[in-house]
Parts: structure tokens; sequence; C-alpha cells
């Protein structure tokens, strides 16, 4: 009596199973990060700098391909330095800022999270919660190494003053 | 309930953050309109919801957080240890038939927002 309710039972899960594994593949991005082949990267005993990296825990990869315009604070407005674009393991090719470029101020990395998302194929609301995202943050010794992670998803981020 | 409400939180002494001056402001064309300013109370919290649910309105809003002032009061922090100051967090209330919560917690050294309940 039992057998035939637990092949039964068996059968409708392995039919579930199915049906979830499609809608998971029907929501997944249509151009998704590549998978994580990236090993951390320590800059100990490196130059003053201010250097970023892009974490999608979204999809739990490096954030690749996000725009971020840099600007720096000049009396109420903020002037961009310039626009970058982070590489397959979520951190621009060359550190935002090196050497005598790293100036004592107050700085916002704008960044393009909307794009990203819409890039990776993941379904959002119009507008998008959260579409150009401001990090603000001050450097206060020129003469410091300064690492800027941003973990994000379409729905939240934190940054942090790494290493 | 519609809306947008925040709550400030201390994430270097798990505390709620009072005193907490936050501007609220809309976009409107190119810029943003400083609606108001506020001030968090003991809990974290506002007393009034910052965009009250007869207000809500699709659009572009932003939250600017006066982590700096509120730090630099909390003995054992110096000024040099304030790598986030003033925190802005720009959202869009896409659907104004839902609220949003939109949290912001906080440390010298770092902070952290998202979307809330």
């Amino acid at each position: 009596m039992d057998r035939p309710a637990l092949t039964r039972r068996s059968l409708v899960g392995a039919g579930l199973g199915a049906v979830a594994a499609t809608g998971a593949l029907a929501q997944a991005p249509s151009a998704p990060p590549r998978a994580l082949a990236t090993a951390p990267n320590s800059q100990a005993g490196l130059g003053p700098r201010l250097t970023l990296h892009a974490i999608d825990n979204f999809h739990g990869t490096p954030g690749a391909g996000m725009v971020c315009d840099l600007a720096i604070r000049e009396g109420d407005a903020y002037r961009t330095l310039k626009t970058v674009t982070t590489a397959a393991n979520g951190r621009p090719a060359e550190p935002l800022l090196v050497d005598e470029a790293l100036k004592v101020g107050q700085y916002e990395l704008l960044m393009h999270f909307e794009a990203y998302f819409a890039k990776a194929g993941v379904a959002l609301p119009q507008p998008n919660f959260l579409s150009l995202v401001p990090v603000r943050f001050v450097i206060r010794d020129a003469g410091q190494r300064y690492h800027l992670p941003v973990l994000f998803t379409p729905w939240g981020y934190s940054y942090y003053r790494g290493s | 309930m519609a809306g947008i409400t925040t709550h400030v939180l201390d994430a270097d002494r798990g505390r709620p953050a009072p005193g907490v001056r936050i501007d609220f402001s809309v976009r409107e064309g190119d810029a943003w309109r400083l609606v108001k300013s506020v001030v968090t109370n003991a809990d974290g919290r506002t007393d009034a919801p910052i965009l009250p649910a007869a207000e809500a309105k699709v659009g572009q809003y932003q939250l600017e957080f006066h982590i700096d002032a509120y730090l630099k009061t909390k003995p054992g922090v110096t000024e040099a240890d304030i790598f986030v100051d003033n925190p802005v967090v720009r959202f869009a209330v896409f659907d104004a038939g839902q609220h949003y919560h939109v949290p912001m917690l906080c440390a010298p050294g770092t902070c952290a927002t998202y979307r809330g309940s």
C-alpha cells in the first residue's frame, strides 16, 4: 500500500523539481556573470591609491562591466574626474586614483546599477529601486591606501573601507 | 501602508542612532529639491513617516544621512576614523501603493542600506 504512494509522491516530487528547474532557468539572467575564477588580491605594501571592487551579491560573482563615475566635491557640487568600467574580476583595470592623483577630499562614486542588471537580464521593476547609486566617502590622508569594496544587489548595497 | 520610512542604526554599537539629521529630497527635472530635514528619535526612527502614505507618488527620492556629526559625538571615534561621512541613498518609488522602508546601518568605516520592511 505504501509503495505505490511513495512512488507517486516521488514522481510528483520529480515533476515539481523539473518545474522548479525550468522556473529558475526562465528567471536566470540572459547574460549571467561568468563563473567565479578570480582570486583575492593583496595590496599590502603598495603606495597611496584608491581602488574599487564591485561584488555582485545577487549572482555571487564579481560585478563585471559596472560603469562608475568618480567625482570629487568642490563647493556644493561634484566634479567628475573619470568614468571607469569594472573588468571581469569586478575591479577596474587601473586604480581609480594613484600616488599624487589621490587627494584629500569628499568623493562620490556613481554606480550604474540599473544598466548593470539590465545587461545581466535581471527582470526588475521600472524604474528600478536602485538605478544610479552614489557611494560617498572621505579621503582624509593622501598618504594612505584606500580600498573600496561595494557589495550590491538590486535591492541594497553596502560599502566599507577595505584593505 | 504606503510611503517612505527609515531607521538609522549604529552598527558600531548595535544600537539605534538617535539625533541623526536626515535631508529628504525629491527629483524634479534635473535637480533634487529638498522637501524637509528631520532628526531621528531615541529609536533611530522619525516620529512621522518621511513621506506619508497620502503623499506617496512614483518618483525618484533621496535621503542624506548626516552620520558624520552623529559619530563625532561618540566616545572613541576620531575624525580620522570616519570613512563614510554623509551617505546618500537614492531610490525609486516605482509603485505608489507599496511601502518603502529604507534603513541605514552606519559605522565609521562602512554603511549599508536596502529595501526593508
